[in-house]
This record gives C-alpha cells, structure tokens and sequence, in this order.
C-alpha cells in the first residue's frame, strides 16, 4: 500500500503538509508543512500523526480567534482568579483577588458575594482593600462554617472563585467629621481597614481601636499605624496592649478625647452592640456594618432584613451601615441563628467526605 | 400566482392552495380544544418534572385546524409582542413546521418559554373568535409545541444582520432585557447584556420553578440571544460597579436600556415576621430555583420547608411557592388570601394545578400576628376572617376584616407572597427620574429622564408578566432603533402610490428585501432564462 496521506517528498527527504481553510490563509498561510527528516516512508509514516495533530490544533486555535466574538460564549468566564493568601492564623485568612473593574468601584463599607464553586452558596464578604492600580481586591475570611472552611482548604494563588460580584451596599458616608474612632474586632479588623484609610486621607483624625483574642492573632498592625494618628490595640488576654474587649479601648479613648465625633465599628453584633451602648452616654454618632444571612444580596430575597429605628430595611441594598443606636441586635442575633442545624449538617457531611476520601 | 414572496421576504407557498379548498367554517373546525397531557398529580408532587407535557404532533395538527385564519387577526394585536398568529398556525398545519418557527421567533425570540408561562387567555386567547361559540384556539399550547420542536431540533433564526456602528447596554437579563436585546442584536447594534446574578434569565431563572419552566429551556433559548451576536455579562450589578452615566459617557455605549425589574418582597409588618421559617416567597424560589437548595447538603446553600406551609397571598408567586413547597415534602400546604378566588391574581391554571396537588385554600382570611413557638420559630398564624366590602381601587371588592373572628392557624412556616416593588439599586445610584413608588419614570416610547436610556417592564410598570415585559423590551428596541436613526426593519419601505408604476413594474422589486434564510443555506444559482434544456 501506498498510504502518503499528507506526505509529500522535497528531494528525498518526507515532509507532512495540511492545506489551511481559506478564511484562515492570511493568519496561517497557505499551508502548514514540516519535514519529517526521514527518507524511509515507514518511519515518515508512523511520525505523521503526531504533526497532523499538532497542525489541526493551530488550524482549530486560528479558527477561535477569527470566530471568537461571534461564537455563542460561555455564560460564565472561567472565574475570578485568586492572585494572592496570606494566613494570619489557623482560622483567619486572606485572599487577593483579580478584578480591576471591582477594584476600580470599590468604596470603603461595601462587600461582595462570593459563590467559591459551582454548587457552592453566595457569601457576603466585606472588602478589606482595594488597589485601583493592580487591579485587586482584598477579602479577609474566617474559617466559620462549611464554605468558608472548605474555601481555606481550596482557595490558593492561582486558583478560581466560581462568581464574585460587587460592590455591592451603600458606601460608607464619610464626611471629614474630625476625630472619628474606628473599631474592629477579630475579622472586623480587616472590614474596618478601608474606611480608616479613607478618613485619613480626607483629613480625619483618626483613632483606631482593634480588639484580638491574643498577641499571636494580631494582624495588620502596620497598615493601622501608617492611616491611624492613634491606634488602640486590646487584647482577651492581655498579651498586647489593653487587657479586655474593644469597649475598653473606646472607653480609654473616649477619656482621652472630648471632641470624638463619630464612631464605626464592625465586628460580631455582640462587640457592634456593646460599642453603640459605649457611645450612648456621650451621644455619640455610632455606625455600624451589619452582617445578616442573604441570598442575592441585590434586594430580591429579604433574608437580610433588619429593624432599624422601628423600621425593616435590607441591609444588602439599604446597608450594610446604620445608626449603631437604632439597630435592633436581638432581632439581628436572632435571625443569624436561622440556619444553625443545617450549618451543623452541612459542615458534618463535609467533614465526613474529607475523612473518607482520605481513606484508601 | 400560487408563489411569491410576501413583505417580509418569506415565500408564500401554498396560498393558491388555500384558496381551493373549502374555507374552514366554526361549524367545519374540530369542537373541542385539545387537551394538552398532563403528569398526574399524584405522581408530579414527587418530582419537579413538567406538569404540562406537551402536545405530540397528532394534537397540534389538530388544534391547527381550530383555528379560523382570520384575516384581520384580532389576536395578533391582542399579543404583547405582536407574534403573526395565524401566520404561524397556518404553517402548522402545512406541517411547515420550519417556517412556523421562523415566524415566531421573527418577534419573540422565546417561543418555549413564553407557551409555557404567557397568560394566553388574557390575551390573544382572550379576542379569538372560536372563543365566542367555543373554546377558543390553544395558542399557548401550539407555540411551545413548536418553540420545543425548535429546541430539539436545533433550529435557529439568525437573520442576515447588517452591522451599524452603535453599541448598547442592557441592564438585566429578565424578559424585557432578553426582547429588547434580541431586536436590537438583529438590528445590527452590538449589544451587551449585564446581569446582577451569577446566571442569566432574571425572573426565569430565580422565580420560576423548574416543573413550570425546566432551567433546560431557558439555556436554550438564551443561548439562541447569544447566536444573534449579545453577549451576556454575568456577576455585574450596574449601579454599583459602574453607574448609568458611566455607560452612556466613559464606557461608550450609544443608548442603555434598563429593565431591572421589581423583586423587592413586600412583607406585612405584623408582629413575629423576625421568626424562624418566616420569609419572601422570592427568597424560598430563589434558594430553591437559582441555588439549588432542595439538593442541600450537595448544594451549599439550605432552606427550612415545614410540615405545615402556610402561603400568604394568591398571585402567580404564590402558586409558585405552594407548589415547591409541595415537591419539598411538606404535609399540608395552604393558600391564604384575603379575598376570594374571583379575585385572585393568578391563573386559573396555576389554580387548578395547585388545587389538584392539594394544597387547601383559605379564602377571606388573612393573619395579624405570627406566633412563637418559644425558641424563635414561628409556630402558628392568628388570622382574622374577612368579607368583601365595596370595591377599591382595583376594581376589585376591599376586604374587610370581621370584628371578633381571630383564630389560631398552625403554621411552621410561613411564606410571603403579597408583592413585590421596584429594585432599588438604580434608583439609588443614577439621577433617572423616579416616580413616587420608586419606579422608573419614563415617557410612553419608553424614554426616561436621561437621554438615550430607556426603561421597559417591572421596573417601570410595577410587578406583571413575563410577556408584558418582553413587549415593554420590544417597544424600547423601537424607541432606541429612532433615537439612534436606525432603519427599522421590521418595516418594509412602500413609497407613496407605488403600488403600479410605469410599464407595468412594481417599483418595489427594486428596493433590497432581506430573505431570512437559515445560515446554512446557499442561494440557488439563478437559472439562466431561456434555458433550452426543459424544451429540448
């Protein structure tokens, strides 16, 4: 047999050549051709396949260029690459992510969504920090539940979010209010950063208060020491700075200080709450950013409602920020109970899978 | 002349066919309206496959023959996207099954969809003339037989598209986004779609439930929007990540169209509405439709449906939210309204199907405290008993609550259903007018406050219909196609008393009339005249 399927000879030596479809000849020529620096057919022949192949390929990746925009596309892109993490301790970790248009909007006090894999749920994330010109935002999470757990197992450089949309919530109003307090605790800490940021650049004096349960979970200290004129540190323990919960902190501040004009504080509701009753005597101006269960978070599902002053509002679309004083905490706290037997459910099962695939 | 081509260059074949035979008469056509196969109620609260089957092609064929082919077509009017109704049905039943889905898909790009979920007996169902002796034609019905047949097959209508140099932001990818877009994208604009979720479709993706819409058919008939050149940005919540101005200024785009719809859940403001197993009906399909809730743990995302499910309001939602409550597993599910079926908002066949699956039906009643069951749950309703005083507003009989008639009504979950208002986030982050409920302000060609952004759907009309919101689309691509000076194609230009012009010509022949054909089709060489070889 004579079998010289896409073999030619020049001289004596065989060559493999593929004609290109005519709508792909100003990109790649009229054909593609390659010796096969053989003069023995049989060898040529075996050697063929492989650059048949290798040709058809470049034809087809030539044909996706030239069709790329009228292609049906892909719904969803490939994801939201994760650029960067850092681990500030066993629970508590960091995630750089590239999206220079969410960089570009971003505002202090917003958040985002985040949904980690296909099947996964939509989580709202406070944006931690955003550089407008590396195109990245920041998101700060603790390994609570099920999501947020597996995530610190599967989330690392180079590696995707299945859906991350933002920002999303009313930015912070920040007005240069003079001396302005800001608290964080524990994964506030990062939540509150932007907005100290922010204030300092508008003018504000500002006193940083952040509370951790000890001295090896502290983190950010640098970042809070280049933007704050004060930063308080408070720790549960007492290994670092104040020994006690950030109320300590405000308290000391407040001694300090006769002029604070405002205060901010995020954190769990049982710090927020026990900063608004700080302030409450000295009537000061306390907002909070508020962290109810939500599904879209664009205003649709009403799982985060909240009372406020009386009032139901959303605090996906009329939030996340609200007058600390007016915020009803124990219908807040009551409502992120909501889920709590199938949080347990869910983390079980999970835990369950792990340990079985770990088994051989 | 049995051939030819009509306005819309589409052969009319067949039409000195017609002719000769007997014309269908009310008396001739088929009395009865074919039924349409149904999964029985017993079976389907067990799954959340269709309840509606479909028609099997001996069904359509024989509802094709209902139908009258009137002339003046009141139907056609009556839809809200103007689909040439008899135009279609006719191909039906010359088993042109290729070029009845052409017709369709020339004004709604979503036949399978809008068979399914159009409120057809409100509309051209509504003003066909069977109706009047008969049950009128079941045009709902053949339009899905046809938009599926569509589907299975893998036909697409994709026109020859002239390119004009605009670009065109849609915001949201609802019904009114999805019409607006497909007119404009064959326009020739090139159109980008932004959507706030992480899959498009809006209210057909979260809001309807698979056994009434399966998510199968949305893909599909989105994926045929993407065909026509739109491409379809998901994750991207316009208001927030860039504002209105922005796109119409910096990012470039020529006009926006803003069809973000109402889905803002209303609740009472009763007490006890912070308890456990209390919620929206729009957070209940949210979670189950969009995030799979009912397969929790292998989706993230949970939901808590009770044994005892109790439904406020009796709107399309309502059915809606009963019925997956259903599917969920839950013992007994009630409707509860505060006026009677008259007056309920949804669709006798929303009614029906539910009524058949089992859910009860409390009419007049309506609840004024949720009740603790003593670790923050709710554990029963206290409703009160209503009658129907003199009629409101709406036309409708108010109801009026009876003095002395409280009563508990056990309930472990109860689930909102009693409307929804205008998505804020535009509101809040563009200077477009507004108008006092918060809906978007715009002027009768749909134009809002900023020039060159328009608004069509919920978000302008309040809560209503999948179709009326593709109409309102529809009428914006109109609107923008005039602003922007676009020729507007659907139109077939016919000079003044043109209609016979010198030497016997149709002075029309000379304009360019676009033949839809299917992109796969190659034009025929023109024969030669005078061919000598059929002589010789």
């Amino acid at each position: 047999m004579s079998d010289t399927r896409y073999l030619f000879k020049r001289g004596k030596t065989w060559w493999v050549k593929i004609s290109v479809p005519p709508s792909l000849r100003p990109a790649l020529g009229y054909d593609l051709r390659r010796s096969l620096r053989t003069q023995d057919l049989e060898t040529a022949r075996q050697a063929r396949s492989q650059v048949v192949a290798e040709f058809r390929e470049r034809i087809a990746r030539a044909r996706r260029e030239l069709d790329g925009p009228t292609d049906p596309k892909p719904v969803q892109a490939d994801g939201y690459q994760i650029t960067a993490r850092e681990d500030f301790s066993d629970v508590t970790y960091l995630l750089e992510l590239s999206h220079p248009m969410l960089a570009e909007a971003a505002q202090p006090g917003q958040f985002v969504l985040v949904i980690s894999h296909e099947h996964g749920e939509r989580i709202p994330l406070t944006i931690a920090d955003f550089d407008r010109e590396a195109g990245t935002i920041t998101l700060v999470v603790q390994a609570v539940g099920k999501t947020t757990r597996e995530m610190q197992q599967r989330c690392v450089a180079g590696s995707t979010l299945h859906s991350v949309v933002g920002p999303m919530g009313i930015p912070s109003q920040l007005e240069n209010a003079g001396k302005t307090v800001f608290v964080g605790g524990g994964l506030g800490v990062a939540s509150i950063y932007p907005q100290v940021r922010a204030a300092q650049e508008a003018g504000a004096y500002v006193i940083g208060v952040v509370g951790f349960r000890n001295r090896e979970l502290i983190f950010w200290e640098d970042k809070f020491n280049r933007y704050c004129d004060q930063l308080i540190i408070c720790t549960d323990d007492g290994s670092a700075g104040i020994h006690g919960l950030v109320t300590k902190g405000i308290e000391a501040a407040i001694e300090e200080h006769e002029d604070i004009a405002e205060l901010v504080a995020i954190g769990p509701p049982i710090m927020m709450r026990a900063c608004a009753e700080a302030t409450r005597p000295h009537g000061i101006k306390t907002t909070v950013s508020l962290n109810p269960i939500m599904v879209d978070g664009t205003g649709m599902c009403g799982g985060c409602r909240v009372i406020v002053g009386g009032e139901m509002k959303f605090a996906c679309v009329d939030g996340p920020e609200f007058d600390g004083h007016q915020v009803d905490f124990d219908h807040l706290m009551g409502r992120l109970r909501r889920f709590i037997e199938q949080e347990k459910q869910a983390l079980e099962t999970w835990a369950e899978g792990l340990t079985g695939a770990a088994a051989p | 002349m049995g051939g030819g081509f009509d306005g819309r260059g589409r052969a009319l074949i067949g039409a000195g066919k017609l002719a000769t035979e007997t014309k269908k008469t009310i008396r001739t056509i088929p009395q009865e309206r074919t039924p349409i196969p149904e999964q029985p109620a017993s079976d389907r609260i067990g799954n959340f496959d269709e309840v509606a089957l479909g028609y099997r092609p001996e069904d359509a064929l024989r509802e094709a023959e209902r139908c009258l082919l009137c002339k003046e077509a009141a139907c056609v009017p009556a839809c809200p996207v103007a689909i040439d109704i008899p135009g279609f049905i006719e191909r039906i039943s010359e088993q042109d099954y290729r070029g009845a889905y052409d017709i369709l898909t020339d004004a709604n790009l979503l036949p399978a969809i809008c068979g399914r979920v159009c409120p057809q007996e409100d509309q051209c169902e509504l003003v066909c003339p069977v109706g009047d002796v008969l049950e009128p034609v079941a045009i709902g019905r053949l339009e899905r037989w046809i938009g599926d047949m569509g589907l299975e097959e893998g036909w697409h209508n994709v026109p020859h598209i002239e390119p004009v140099p605009y670009r065109i932001g849609v915001v949201g990818s609802g019904p009114a986004g999805i019409a607006c877009a497909a007119d404009l994208a064959k326009a020739g604009c090139e159109v980008t779609i932004f959507e706030a979720l992480h899959a498009p479709g809006g209210v057909l993706r979260y809001g309807i439930p698979e056994f009434r819409l399966p998510n199968e058919v949305i893909d599909a008939e989105m994926e045929n929007l993407t065909r026509l050149g739109v491409e379809i940005q998901c994750n991207t919540v316009v208001g927030r990540m860039f504002t209105i101005k922005q796109l119409r200024t910096e990012m470039g785009y020529d006009a926006v169209f803003i069809g973000t719809g109402a889905g803002t859940p209303r609740f009472m403001g009763i007490p006890g509405e912070a308890l456990h197993g209390v919620l929206s009906a729009n957070e209940l399909l949210t979670r189950c439709n969009l995030m799979g809730a009912l397969q929790f743990p292998k989706y993230d995302t949970p939901i808590t449906i009770g044994s005892h499910v109790a439904v406020i309001g009796s709107g399309n939602t309502a059915m809606d939210a009963m019925r997956v409550s259903l599917r969920a597993g839950a013992e007994k599910v009630y409707c509860v309204y505060r006026r009677t079926r008259q007056e309920s908002p949804a669709r006798e066949e929303e009614i029906t199907h539910a009524e058949e699956e089992g859910v009860e039906f409390h009419w007049l009643t309506a609840p004024v405290e949720l009740l603790d069951d003593g670790e923050g749950a709710v554990r029963a309703m206290r409703c009160i008993r209503m009658e129907l005083g003199e009629p409101d507003d709406s036309g409708r009989r108010r109801p009026v609550p009876i003095p002395g008639s409280e009563y508990e009504f056990e309930a472990d979950t109860v689930v909102y259903a009693i409307g929804t208002t205008a998505n804020k986030v535009i509101g809040q982050t563009s200077e477009l007018e507004l108008d006092e409920r918060g809906y978007i302000a715009t002027d009768d060609d749909l134009s809002t406050s900023m020039a060159g952004v328009y608004a069509g759907g919920d978000i302008v009309t309040g809560a209503a219909t999948v179709i009326l919101a593709m109409g309102a689309g529809r009428t914006a691509a109109g609107a923008i196609k005039d602003y922007l000076k676009i020729r507007d194609t659907e139109v077939v230009y016919q000079p003044d008393g043109a209609k016979e012009g010198p030497f016997g010509f149709d002075p029309r022949e000379r304009n360019h009339v676009r033949l839809r054909l299917p992109p796969d089709h190659t034009v025929p060489e023109p024969a030669l005249s005078g061919s000598g070889s059929q002589e010789g």
